[in-house]
């Protein structure tokens, strides 16, 4: 599964990379070497650089305010793309109690990503550096800062909640789990970091430096849970960059889900007949395999069980057809069956199929 | 396990890596870091702010150094576990798909996880090691009081989590909770302190680190990388494998010590299902917390009623403890499995008792006795009405028929007990069981008389007639202070978005007391007419309430309205004279299946369910005494359903539920005629049978 922002977020990859070994050391070494600060003088540097908007909203359960935080000395803000950017002209209330007008610059769908600019100029303004190549994994402390349920109501800064990372995982783990444009890596936090108006406020290290945006209240379909996360800064640097200075790549960008290069195959393709799927979750049980069918030259047998077609779990009949059916000209399929208490992995080949009927 | 050997498995972990060699930094010399910051603290003596040495690691960052060092020690024993198949939902609880965790507890391939991770029912379990190796797993046995699952993969060389001493635990102590579900590399951490020993009835750790389906099955770890404890959802009050859900990631959550694990490990291999252990007593006490525990009722072929315990023996000591209310002996009865035993002592007047019980995992359940008769219905305040129990109708062929009583008379003494009413009675009469002889007192104008009789069962089959309850008139309207509106009635509840609307017969005599029928009308269709129309006669004059609330949408019910109709059957018995024992629920269809779960949920408030065209979708409920329900079903033959339905019946009736099923003849998937409706008044008509 190939997309052209897959590609944008691959180019940021080796860097981070390197980054992220760094980072390590840094974080290894920074108490050492004295730059550490202790949680509240770090609270004390991010405020200033994180504000309140107001915005359209206010209707069925939907909040009229979010959160932003300063990009630039200029009053650049990056925020999540969402309703409270409808009428694209909001208020911005910054730590100190100062008021702004502001409008939208530009936004990036694929990454819920908005960014704005207040209309007052010659300003010099506290802000982040998106550029950083500051990362943490599971266990590290953390800060969020947010207007959450506008507690915040009158002029004073937003709130401050602790907690660690969980874990930094890709929110597209399992398909169909998130309603999210977003789909790649974010940071799982262990406190309750995205709440009403929480989006687009940030979470950093203890020390204060920005690691992510808080991102939009999800829920995980897999666990029926609420999840509290954030998009790395990483993912979300360049493109904040570019909308500020207005030159954007030109990158297709595809649905990967109706990709002209998706063979649409069935398991009926490989000679696999799997059993009547009654239930949401039927299990998907092989119920006959064709003679001479791919299936049957790599030994697959009547009551096998598939469990996981190239590394993702098939939990139904319907899974299993979900996964084949993504497959591209050159994809390899391999399929892990269950066969009594024994687990067995076959191949089978993809070629351009002839329409079986 | 010594420290030693943590030192050097925590190398191996690290030791390819030489970017970062500064991690293989043992637990030990963080402790002793945290131990020098602290004395640092002490000796600064009055100066209450310590300023961190800039060349010195401050104590934030040798906790959290701590934290990832004490997950990865134990990660190497947190395995994923994924299932395939199974179904959506149990109960109101949607079931995930999403991968969860385990622990190893031995090296030849056991893992302990929460049972919450396979209430789906799944076909295939899946195990996957850190180091990605994948097996297929199989469930041993499950700990149904601990709600823990174990599972066996055929796997060798495994590394078994180390317990932590239960002892060693203090609240206050940093616990890190770990899962493997979004990711099989890396573990997903949350951390927080140990918030109480001894919660759950002396089961379980609670803890503030954040716990839910990421991970339930998980370790819960101190700050030296041993393991507090197994992740698992549960709830003091509940005890159905989904308890407890409903508070996941709200800083309550809750881990089975694993060290207590490993000591019923033996009887988890063997195969055989750990169920809590039941003595077979109800108590006479207002709340846990206050009141002598003082028995109620001993149930029939209990392991209490073998040893000999009676009503109002109260509870003085188990296995050598004092008891002196019902929480303590929840307490020590709480961590008890079926087949261990405990010393019990109890004051039986001026003497004390003892007894050793063998617990059992389950009762025999409770089973109504009937002694065949309707009590005349009074207005409360009726100043002719001396003590007793004047008799309405007495059932053909029923034990107070055989025995000679006939309507009319005036039941006064059972077992030479006096009968100070139709509650007493019925109280009396339901500590006895079919089959059971008693001897009851009656008057028949104004003479003496007695009979022997034999109780028996709750019959099946709904009178063909019955005449109903003459209800006097209203008489003045001055007697009422407020008089409610009566007839048809559409309103809405304060507080809740949902309406709903009402009958109350035209003639409502506020002296007598009604009954209540609470329609849930099926998904997609109100029936609001055809109901009126069928039950406005039978209303009037069987004295019943009818009530029927709306779903919000009118598509069908969600789990949640159940409140809405809870406080509905509320507020009606305080805006109206109701007798609670004629209180019933009547659905079709999904609004049947809603019916049944209410009827479940509810127990306090309904004493009756009619359903019509579906089957209860959800597992009953124990029949206790305390809650009588008795359930009437109604299928047409020519409904899809009618199998599914009819075996039901036979489900209900092992479980002793009273359970009256009327098949209709030639009828389909339809609300049914005139017929069954006269039939539905009858039986609600009866529902205060003893």
């Amino acid at each position: 599964m190939r997309s052209g922002h897959h590609d944008f977020v691959d180019e940021f990859r080796p860097t981070s990379r390197a980054c992220w070994i760094v980072a390590i050391s840094i974080l290894f070494w920074l108490p050492v070497r004295g730059e550490a600060q202790s949680s509240s003088d770090a609270i004390n540097d991010v405020l200033p650089r994180v504000v309140k908007i107001y915005g359209a909203g206010g209707l069925r359960n939907l909040e009229a305010y979010g959160t932003g935080f300063l990009v630039s000395p200029e009053g650049h803000i990056a925020t999540v793309w969402s309703h409270v950017l409808d009428n694209f002209a909001v208020t911005v209330v910054l730590n100190d109690g100062r008021r702004f007008e502001a409008s939208v610059l530009g936004f990036e769908p694929q990454l819920d990503l908005a960014v704005l600019k207040l209309d007052e100029e010659n300003l010099e303004l506290p802000y982040f550096d998106v550029n950083n190549s500051i990362t943490a994994g599971p266990g590290s402390f953390v800060l969020g800062f947010s207007n959450m349920f506008n507690v915040a109501a009158g002029d004073e800064p937003v709130s401050v909640i602790h907690g660690v990372i969980a874990a930094k995982t890709e929110l597209i783990t399992r398909r169909g789990t998130y309603e999210s444009p977003y789909d790649g890596e974010v940071y799982i936090v262990d406190a309750a970091t995205n709440n009403s108006g929480a989006a687009g406020g940030v979470l950093t290290t203890r020390d204060g430096q920005l690691l992510g945006m808080i991102g939009k209240e999800l829920r995980n379909a897999g666990s029926n849970t609420w999840v509290n996360y954030a998009v790395p800064i990483q993912e979300l640097g360049h493109a904040i960059e570019q909308i500020i200075s207005g030159q954007f790549d030109n990158e297709p960008t595809e649905d990967p889900a109706t990709s002209e290069d998706s063979l649409q195959v069935s398991p009926l393709n490989f000679g696999l007949v799997l059993i009547p799927d009654v239930i949401n979750r039927t299990p998907a049980y092989i119920e006959a395999v064709l003679p001479k069918s791919p299936a049957a030259r790599a030994g697959i047998q009547p009551d096998d069980l598939v469990l996981f077609v190239n590394d993702e779990l098939v939990d139904s009949c319907r899974s299993f057809r979900q996964e084949l059916s993504r497959l591209e000209l050159g994809d390899e399929l391999r399929l892990v069956l269950r066969r009594g208490e024994q687990l067995i992995t076959v191949e089978l080949p993809i070629e351009q199929q002839a329409n079986v009927p | 396990m010594s420290y030693r050997y943590w030192k050097r498995s925590s190398r191996c972990r690290i030791g390819g890596d030489r970017t970062r060699p500064s991690l293989s930094i043992g637990i030990g010399q963080v402790a002793r870091f945290l131990v020098l910051v602290l004395a640092a603290g002490m000796l600064a003596g009055n100066c209450p702010v310590v300023e961190a040495q800039d060349s010195e690691p401050n104590l934030e960052s040798l906790e959290e150094r701590a934290f990832k060092e004490a997950a990865a020690l134990v990660a190497p024993s947190v395995v994923r576990i994924e299932t395939v198949g199974g179904l959506d939902r149990v109960g109101n609880v949607l079931t995930g798909t999403a991968a969860t965790t385990g622990v190893i507890v031995s090296s030849d391939g056991e893992i302990i996880t929460s049972s919450f991770n396979f209430v789906s029912d799944p076909a295939s379990i899946l195990v996957t090691l850190m180091d990605g190796r994948r097996f297929p797993a199989r469930i041993v046995s499950n700990d149904r009081s601990k709600m823990l699952t174990l599972l066996k993969v055929e796997a060798n060389g495994l590394r078994p989590a180390i317990a932590a001493r239960t002892s060693s635990f203090r609240v206050g102590q940093w616990s890190i909770a770990m899962g493997r579900t979004y990711d099989f590399k890396t573990p997903n951490v949350s951390v927080g302190i140990v918030s109480a020993l001894h919660r759950i009835w002396g089961k379980a750790v609670q803890t503030d680190a954040k716990v839910s389906p990421v991970n339930y099955g998980g370790p819960l770890v101190d700050i030296h990388g041993r393991v507090i404890g197994v992740l698992v959802p549960l709830s003091p009050d509940k005890d159905d494998e989904t308890a407890g859900v409903e508070w996941y990631d709200s800083g309550i959550g809750f881990a089975i010590p694993l060290q207590d694990v490993y000591e019923t490990l033996d009887r988890l291999r063997t195969g055989e299902d750990l169920h809590p252990g039941l003595l077979g007593i109800t108590f006479r006490v207002a709340s846990r917390y206050s009141g002598q525990p003082t028995i109620d009722r001993v149930r029939y072929n209990s392991p209490a009623g073998d040893a000999g315990l009676q009503s109002d023996d109260i509870l003085k000591e188990l296995d050598g403890k004092p008891v002196s209310r019902l929480a303590q002996a929840r307490q020590i009865l709480g961590t008890k499995y079926a087949g261990e035993s405990v010393k019990v002592s109890v004051q039986r007047g001026e003497e004390t008792v003892g007894a050793e019980v063998t617990l059992v995992a389950k009762l025999e359940p409770y089973e109504p006795a009937f002694l065949g008769v309707l009590p005349a219905r009074f207005p409360d305040d009726d100043p002719q009405s001396p003590p007793g129990v004047r008799l309405r109708y007495v059932f053909d062929q029923g034990p107070a028929a055989e025995a000679g009583l006939s309507a009319d008379d005036r039941i006064v003494k059972f077992n030479g007990d006096d009968v100070e009413d139709e509650t007493s009675l019925l109280d009396m009469v339901g500590r006895l069981r079919p089959g059971d002889s008693a001897i009851v007192d009656f008057q028949r104008n104004d003479e003496p008389m007695q009979a022997n009789l034999t109780l028996a069962e709750v019959p099946e089959e709904i009178l063909g007639r019955l005449k109903t309850s003459p209800i006097p008139s209203a008489g003045t309207a001055e007697d009422q202070d407020e008089p409610q509106p009566t007839g048809r009635i559409t309103d809405k509840l304060a507080g809740f978005e949902q309406s709903y609307w009402a009958y109350v017969p035209d003639d409502y005599n506020p002296r007598y007391e009604y009954g209540l029928m609470v329609w849930v009308h099926p998904g997609g269709d109100t029936l609001e007419g055809t109901i009126y129309k069928s039950f406005r006669e039978v209303c009037d004059s069987r004295g019943i309430i009818l009530v029927a609330p709306k779903a919000q949408k009118v598509n069908g019910w969600t789990a949640e309205e159940g409140e809405f109709v809870r406080s509905l059957v509320e507020v009606f018995e305080s805006r109206y004279n109701i007798d609670a024992n004629r209180v019933f629920l009547h659905g079709f269809a999904s609004g049947a299946q809603f019916s049944y779960q209410l009827a479940f949920k509810y127990r306090e408030l309904f004493r009756g369910v009619v359903g019509i065209a579906a089957p209860p979708l959800v597992r009953p409920p124990e029949n206790l005494p305390q809650f009588r329900l008795q359930i009437l079903m109604m299928c047409g033959d020519k409904d899809n359903l009618f199998p599914l339905v009819e075996r039901t019946t036979a489900g209900l009736r092992s479980m002793k539920f009273p359970v009256s099923f009327v098949r209709i003849p030639g009828h389909g998937h339809q609300y049914p005629g005139a017929e069954q409706v006269e039939q539905i008044g009858i039986w609600a008509d009866q529902l205060d049978r003893i």
